[in-house]
């Protein structure tokens, strides 16, 4: 009990300590990734809600432009005519929010993978480096905002999908990022939005 | 002489008739009965329903609110189900205080019946649904289809004017109940339904497949409904409107069920005027001073109200579409608390 206790402790230190160190640790994502996991079909399959799905959303922002609503854990792509193209995204846990607006600056595909040092330290068996490809944590596709630290890119956990617990990327299923990918050219405006604080 | 005395007899009529006028003040009267007496829908899932004993849904809640709101007790609402015929005549008559059943907003209803929306709580509008397509974004690419509609209804009279207006070739199926429109959906006898959107989606939910058919984000009709009053009791018409301004100015300030305690202790002007911890808007209003925060706390904000009854925490998981925030994608915009 007391062991978990301390493990915890220092699992939430070190990725609070990531997470404030600056870019060139390139923080790539939190504790529990299953590197070499190969998600099924049938896993990818997400609850229709998190299914993209284009709504109606009104907004004085061009076509193209991607807004994040954080605590909905939505991304829209703006079609414009008053719609947009919505997809279910992984977030930034409590701690990890963030808002801003970045333009895309690097577009990836099947990134590598390397864990930074603290990540390594805590979870010794990981991979200092992992090749892209369908078990990679970072799955099929990576747009890189602006020059943080922070992405969005697809996963090999699709459970995932709905939940606070990236450190500040946005993940997405591998089907629905390469889908997003085709169509945002580097340069394309992210906007993230989260809830008003009382 | 005989002047003044006209005059005087004028005067008396006068004050005779202001009392009268006066007499239209249903908060008072909510006041000292203790009860809220509010009109829902016999039976509509999602809006108003009986679940056992206790009535449940969006129309409901926003009883429930106005309750607080007055009497500080969201239990102290006397339910009274209407059919859609006899709704505004109750009303009219002075049979219940409120009238809270999905009922559409036009200037022939306030004119035939003497009455006024207070707000608009939800924004229906007919729409499409169609099965599940990763290329089917619009109710513009539907071009070539077969469209289920209820026959006899606008809804039907809508499709050509909207098709036709788009250069899209159609068909029109028009049947004559809900079951004939699913089984001719699923029999492929048509592929794409068409009726007021919150219908559609209480619809889906009875396909075998539900989650493999999406309603598209377009409507081409309006059908705003809201909460309605009697036209002779102004004050009372404000104090309504501002409950539902109240839920939706919560939802904007992020203050929910479960955050009330810290937005009355928040140090933002806009949230302290709101809950009522600066300021003496509440008590203006002839109201407990801190009624936002009582409503807020047991009903919940507008978002919240919605995602329990209609939305994503409920099994009709309607999209907020139009009913989002002015900020967040949506029309619904409520005037500033201050």
């Amino acid at each position: 009990m007391q062991f978990r206790l301390s493990l915890a402790i220092g699992l939430a230190l070190t990725v609070f300590w990531a997470a404030i160190s600056n870019a060139a640790q390139r923080k790539e994502l939190d504790v529990e990734e299953q590197p070499g996991y190969i998600p099924t079909a049938a896993e990818e399959k997400l609850p229709a809600k998190w299914r993209p799905q284009p709504v109606f959303f009104r907004t004085t922002e061009p076509a193209g432009t991607i807004i994040i609503h954080t605590e909905e854990r939505f991304l829209y792509h703006v079609m414009g005519d008053g719609r947009a193209m919505r997809y279910g995204v992984g977030v930034g846990r409590i701690g990890f929010e963030w808002q801003g607006i970045h333009r895309i600056s690097r577009k990836s595909e099947w990134p590598d993978w390397r864990p930074p040092p603290e990540m390594i330290e805590r979870q010794p068996y990981l991979p200092r480096f992992m090749a892209g490809g369908p078990g990679n944590p970072l799955g099929a596709r990576a747009l890189y905002l602006g020059n943080t630290i922070y992405r969005i890119h697809g996963t090999n956990q699709p459970q995932t999908i709905g939940h606070a617990m990236s450190s500040g990327c946005f993940r997405m299923i591998n089907p629905d990022v390469i889908t997003l990918y085709e169509g945002v050219p580097v340069g394309t405006r992210v906007i993230v939005r989260q809830a008003p604080k009382l | 002489m005989k002047k003044l005395s006209c005059r005087l007899a004028a005067s008396i009529f006068a004050m005779l008739f202001l009392m009268v006028g006066a007499k239209a003040a249903t908060l008072a009267d909510v006041k000292e009965r203790g009860r809220l007496v509010c009109g829902v829908n016999e039976g509509l899932q999602g809006f108003a329903a009986k679940n056992g004993e206790a009535w449940e849904g969006f129309d409901v809640d926003f009883c429930r609110a106005v309750a607080v709101a007055v009497l500080g007790d969201d239990t102290a609402v006397d339910y009274v189900p209407l059919s859609a015929e006899a709704r505004f005549q109750a009303l009219s008559e002075g049979k219940i205080d409120i009238l809270s059943r999905n009922s559409t907003w036009t200037l022939g209803r306030e004119l035939e019946h003497g009455l006024t929306f207070a707000g608009v709580s939800y924004y229906d509008g007919q729409g499409f649904m169609v099965p599940r397509q990763p290329e089917r974004l619009s109710a513009l690419e539907l071009d070539g289809t077969i469209v289920c509609v209820l026959a006899g209804t606008t809804s039907q009279a809508n499709i050509p004017d909207y098709f036709v207006a788009n250069n899209m070739a159609h068909e029109i199926a028009a049947l004559g109940s809900a079951e004939d429109i699913l089984a001719a959906y699923q029999s492929g006898r048509c592929n794409v339904v068409s009726s007021d959107v919150s219908q559609l989606y209480a619809w889906r939910l009875l396909l075998a497949d539900s989650d493999e058919h999406i309603i598209l984000p377009d409507t081409i009709s309006k059908e705003p409904l809201g909460p309605v009053v009697r036209k002779d009791d102004p004050h009372w018409a404000t104090v309504v409107n501002w409950v539902l301004f109240a839920l939706v100015n919560a939802e904007e300030m992020g203050i929910t069920s479960a955050s009330v305690d810290a937005a009355i202790a928040s140090d933002k002007p806009d949230v302290r005027r709101f809950v009522g911890t600066d300021g003496s808007l509440g008590s203006d209003l002839g109201l407990a001073n801190d009624w936002t925060a009582q409503v807020v706390r047991s009903v919940g904000n507008y978002g919240e109200i919605f995602s329990r009854n209609l939305g994503a925490g409920s099994d009709l998981a309607i999209e907020r579409g139009l009913n989002r925030l002015w900020n967040r994608g949506g029309i619904l915009y409520a005037p500033p608390h201050r």
